[in-house]
């Protein structure tokens, strides 16, 4: 019980610090000091007091589109072992929850998009249903071969699974190369978005929310940040070696993972250039060759065992 | 009791088509039409009600003369199944005409023969589903055959329309030449031509069966419009009145999942690549259709491509339930049964519906062409939130019906339970797969409703009339609420399911015990309690809202032109796939710096595979009017008819020679 509350406590303030980590990291690289760790957490309660102004073009999707994606990514983390140990809810196949709500998200988003009749909306709304589209196989490819790797039906068992010999750790590493990947194109980073640019023809998830303002804003904001403690605690539950116990040390691995996976995030988005949007989907493609590669590590296990 | 209910529904649908197109006033025949199938529906549900819930089969059988020897009526769980929701949706889809057809009927056309026809549909139904004898499901497959051509016509005075139905005609009668001569064979095995006879060849593996499976398994592949027999689809849908292709898409051709479900049944335990070219079947269906549908301009066609994806799913789940039968897994085959099943039912929910969306638009604005449609959300506030909840459940999203059937499958395929570890990881794949149709599914549904319905109107020429009537929004309702109701509470279907799986003597909770389903169902209705209170929050927040145009990133001369339009929301993913989706382009494109002429571009995404199926049937096509030119006498149709069916029933008795008794 005492974990669970942490999962939810964790929940709260952790997406806040992981985006300032982020910033904070591309801050110091460029030579500045970068704005407060919790910048994320003041933006949202000036947003939350505003109020809205919504286009004359837009209907009633255009209004709830944010929530349903801020909505959709808090239902995603509670199936997550946000710190390694039992997430806030679980069942068998709880992995197609994760990202089926994503996806709901994400469709939600798209839709506010269209609804602008602006261009740069409907581009980017594009882009995003282009790259999901090559993107969600390879989730289903890397929660598959978990499945195998592991023996397990549930996100935090297959996430938790004990390595012993050698073609596992192929398999495990493949597949955290592929998740940090989905990471990357699921949170809008660098090299597949840039989330600072100021140039319309060049976003993604920005030029989706262009039009997007006061609380709706703040709740887009809070979604993409949830999702990135989301994506960065299934990596931590990776590679934390005590995941799958509720004990104190899995907590404090497990942050100290999200840390770092933040902490890489931001490394990646000062030190590489986007590439081009033409070029994104052979970037995930690189995906696609961790996750096939992480399924036949876990067959060829299964038939050494077997 | 039970047994004369549902036979009595015979003599009450037909009479109804009868009655229904001898009336003179459109009127009349409608109500004809719709009292009796409304009563032949109640009988139909009486006298299944019991086989339903766990009763005996229903069981009668008179003798007659040859060839027919005996027709049995048996109506098991599986019949029962799809009998249940195949006629009061066929009802609705009528209820729907009444008001569809309006327009025509100003124009001076009379509906009375198509209100008999949607009568002779919902009897096919009761033919196809109870009936185990062959020459009388021969009879009932080519009733629902011709009627649906006769309806899909509708609109015969345009050539193209006629073209679609003819299309589909040749299709549905190829089908219907792979499927006699597959009952032949085993009339010729068995010397019956009742089911139950037809089990004594089946039950046994044989080169024989084998044929048979594939004669089988093509002709019920092209009925449900799998790929690549699907070429037919999209135009007849596109040519259909909307509820015609409701019906056919969501109801009429699970015959075809039907038949294959009772042929599986009768052999009783499949061989292992059965279940394999199934699953195999069912990956590249989803994969095309899906892929098709993304640069659709028609909405009808796009949904006529999703139609292929989604039999495609369903036969992800039937291939997982066949390995699971060949396995000896019983927890397999019930989860893989239980997810076609399931995604069955669901499909035939929001595919109606969508279509059923798509007639209002059609109505309302007198195109379906995405790239002239927009904004009609404000001005058909209904038909708009009907069609996004029919949209978001065609996706697969949570909380709605496509969410459930999809997590029963992916449950099957990774569940780890195949039989070796090559097996596993085909599975697995096709889970990606399965995904990866998901993931492009929700792309097209969101770009149909996004382009068409949200936004501004494209054209600004275009006049957009009136909200749908209550007779076109009823029918939508009630789909809407079965497809909210499946996700939130899938149990209401489970007693359906469960009897689906009794003629397999799989209980359903052995599947269950691969994935319960509380925790589940729980978090969704968790889920769509919080969409709800958000969906009402905004709402209220919309009311007295600051209001002004759209940020046009600086440039203040917006219009609805220099909007994102159908074809360039597909543009990337078109150009990720163009070995699939070859792009023809017409263009005219701008010269020198002060461009005098006007400029045109005009981009179209064939569907290759048709392409080269058509090319490689046009030198067929040659070959054989190169034979039948020289027999000047003969009506040519027919000879090549004859050809075709010749060549099949000849490979087909080589092959059961090959291996017969």
């Amino acid at each position: 019980m005492l974990f669970r509350a942490l999962n939810v406590a964790a929940l709260l303030l952790m997406p806040f610090v992981l985006a300032g980590i982020v910033q904070r990291v591309k801050s110091l690289w460029s030579g500045r000091k970068g704005p407060p760790v919790l910048q994320l957490a003041f933006d949202v309660r000036r947003l939350v007091q505003k109020s809205a102004v919504y286009s004359e073009t837009t209907t009633a999707v255009f209004r709830c589109a944010p929530y349903v994606a801020c909505i959709s990514a808090f239902a995603a983390a509670a199936i997550t072992p946000l710190l390694g140990g039992a997430p806030c809810v679980s069942f068998r196949f709880d992995f197609v929850w994760l990202a089926y709500t994503w996806a709901l998200g994400r469709a939600a988003l798209m839709l506010a998009a269209l609804d602008t009749g602006s261009p740069f909306a409907g581009m980017g709304a594009a882009r995003e249903a282009t790259f999901s589209a090559v993107l969600e196989p390879i989730v289903f490819l890397v929660f598959g071969a978990l499945c195998l790797l592991s023996g397990a039906h549930t996100l935090h068992e297959a996430l938790a699974l004990r390595l012993h010999d050698g073609p596992a750790w192929v398999g495990w590493i493949a597949v955290i190369v592929a998740w940090f990947i989905v990471l990357q194109v699921e949170a809008g980073r660098m090299p597949v978005d840039d989330p600072s640019t100021h140039l319309e023809l060049t976003m993604v998830h920005e030029a989706m929310v262009l039009d997007h303002s006061g609380v709706e804003l703040a709740a887009i904001q809070m979604a993409s940040a949830v999702k990135l403690f989301v994506g960065c605690a299934v990596l931590a539950t990776l590679i934390n070696p005590w995941a799958g116990t509720d004990s104190w040390r899995a907590v404090a691995a497990n942050l100290v993972g999200c840390v770092f996976a933040a902490i890489a995030i931001g490394h990646v988005e000062v030190l590489s250039a986007r590439v081009k949007l033409r070029a994104v989907p052979s970037y995930i493609v690189v995906a696609l060759v961790s996750a096939v590669v992480a399924l036949l590590a876990a067959a060829w296990r299964a038939e050494g065992v077997g | 009791m039970s047994t004369t209910a549902l036979l009595l529904s015979l003599p009450v649908l037909a009479a109804g088509a009868v009655a229904a197109a001898a009336l003179r006033s459109n009127r009349a025949s409608a109500s004809v039409a719709i009292a009796s199938q409304a009563l032949g529906s109640a009988l139909v549900l009486s006298g299944i009600w019991g086989v339903l819930f766990g009763g005996d089969v229903i069981e009668v059988s008179w003798v007659w003369p040859a060839p027919v020897e005996s027709v049995v009526f048996h109506v098991d769980g599986l019949s029962a199944f799809f009998l249940i929701w195949s006629l009061p949706m066929t009802l609705l889809g009528t209820v729907y005409a009444t008001a569809y057809l309006r327009p025509y009927y100003e124009r001076g056309r009379h509906g009375a023969p198509h209100f008999a026809l949607l009568n002779m549909v919902a009897l096919s139904f009761v033919l196809i589903y109870s009936v185990q004898n062959a020459l009388v499901f021969l009879l009932g497959w080519e009733i629902a055959a011709v009627a649906a051509w006769l309806l899909v016509i509708w609109d015969y005075r345009v050539q193209k329309i006629r073209f679609a139905g003819f299309n589909y005609l040749v299709s549905t009668h190829v089908g219907l030449f792979l499927l006699v001569a597959a009952f032949m064979l085993l009339h010729a095995h068995t010397g019956s031509m009742n089911f139950a006879g037809f089990a004594r060849a089946l039950a046994r593996p044989s080169e024989s069966r084998a044929a048979i499976f594939v004669l089988l398994g093509l002709s019920f592949a092209l009925k449900s419009a799998f790929f690549p027999g699907h070429t037919w689809l999209p135009r007849a849908h596109a040519a259909a009145p909307a509820h015609i292709s409701a019906l056919m898409s969501g109801v009429i051709h699970k015959a075809g999942l039907f038949g294959f479900m009772r042929f599986v049944q009768l052999m009783g335990r499949p061989e292992e690549w059965m279940g394999w070219s199934v699953l195999g079947f069912g990956v590249v269906s989803a994969f095309f259709g899906v892929l098709y549908s993304t640069t659709q301009r028609d909405l009808k066609r796009l949904l006529g491509y999703s139609s292929t994806e989604n039999v495609g799913i369903v036969a992800i789940g039937l291939g997982l339930g066949c390995l699971g039968l060949t396995w000896g897994t019983p927890s397999l085959a019930a989860l893989g049964f239980t997810a076609g099943l399931l995604h069955v039912l669901n499909h035939a929910l929001f595919k109606c519906l969508l279509f059923y969306a798509a007639g209002s638009v059609s109505q309302a604005t007198g195109t379906v062409d995405l790239e002239k449609l927009g904004g009609l959300a404000k001005r058909m506030p209904h038909t708009a939130g009907l069609f996004l909840v029919g949209a978001l459940a065609s996706c697969g999203l949570p909380p709605l019906n496509g969410f459930v059937s999809e997590v029963w499958l992916y449950a099957g395929l990774l569940s780890g339970s195949g039989a070796s570890a090559q097996s596993n990881i085909v599975l697995t794949a096709s889970a990606a797969a399965l995904a990866f149709s998901g993931a492009v599914g929700c792309f097209a549904m969101t770009r149909a409703f996004g382009v068409g319905f949200l936004g501004n109107t494209r054209d600004t020429t275009l006049s957009i009339g009136h909200e749908a009537p209550l007779a076109m929004l009823g029918p939508m309702w009630l789909h809407a609420c079965g497809v909210i109701a499946l996700g939130l509470a899938p149990g209401f279907a489970l007693p359906l399911i469960a009897a689906g799986l009794r003629p397999f003597q799989l209980p359903l909770s052995a599947g269950l015990g691969l994935l319960p389903l509380d925790t589940f169902v729980a978090s969704s209705r968790v889920l769509s309690v919080a969409l709800l209170v958000a969906i009402a929050w905004s709402w209220l927040r919309g009311l007295d809202a600051r209001r002004t145009a759209t940020w046009g990133c600086g440039y203040g001369a917006l219009s609805a032109r220099i909007q994102y339009t159908a074809s360039s929301f597909a543009e990337q993913i078109a150009r990720i796939f163009v070995t699939f989706m070859p792009e023809s382009r017409r263009e005219r494109l701008p010269t020198g710096y002060l461009p005098r002429q006007s400029s045109q571009l005009a981009t179209h995404h064939a569907d290759a595979v048709e392409q080269r199926l058509f090319e490689g049937l046009g030198r067929g096509e040659d070959l054989v009017a190169r034979v039948a030119g020289q027999i000047s006498e003969q009506p040519r149709v027919a000879f090549a008819a004859a050809l075709i069916m010749l060549v099949v029933v000849t490979a087909g008795s080589v092959f059961a020679a090959a291996g017969g008794p």
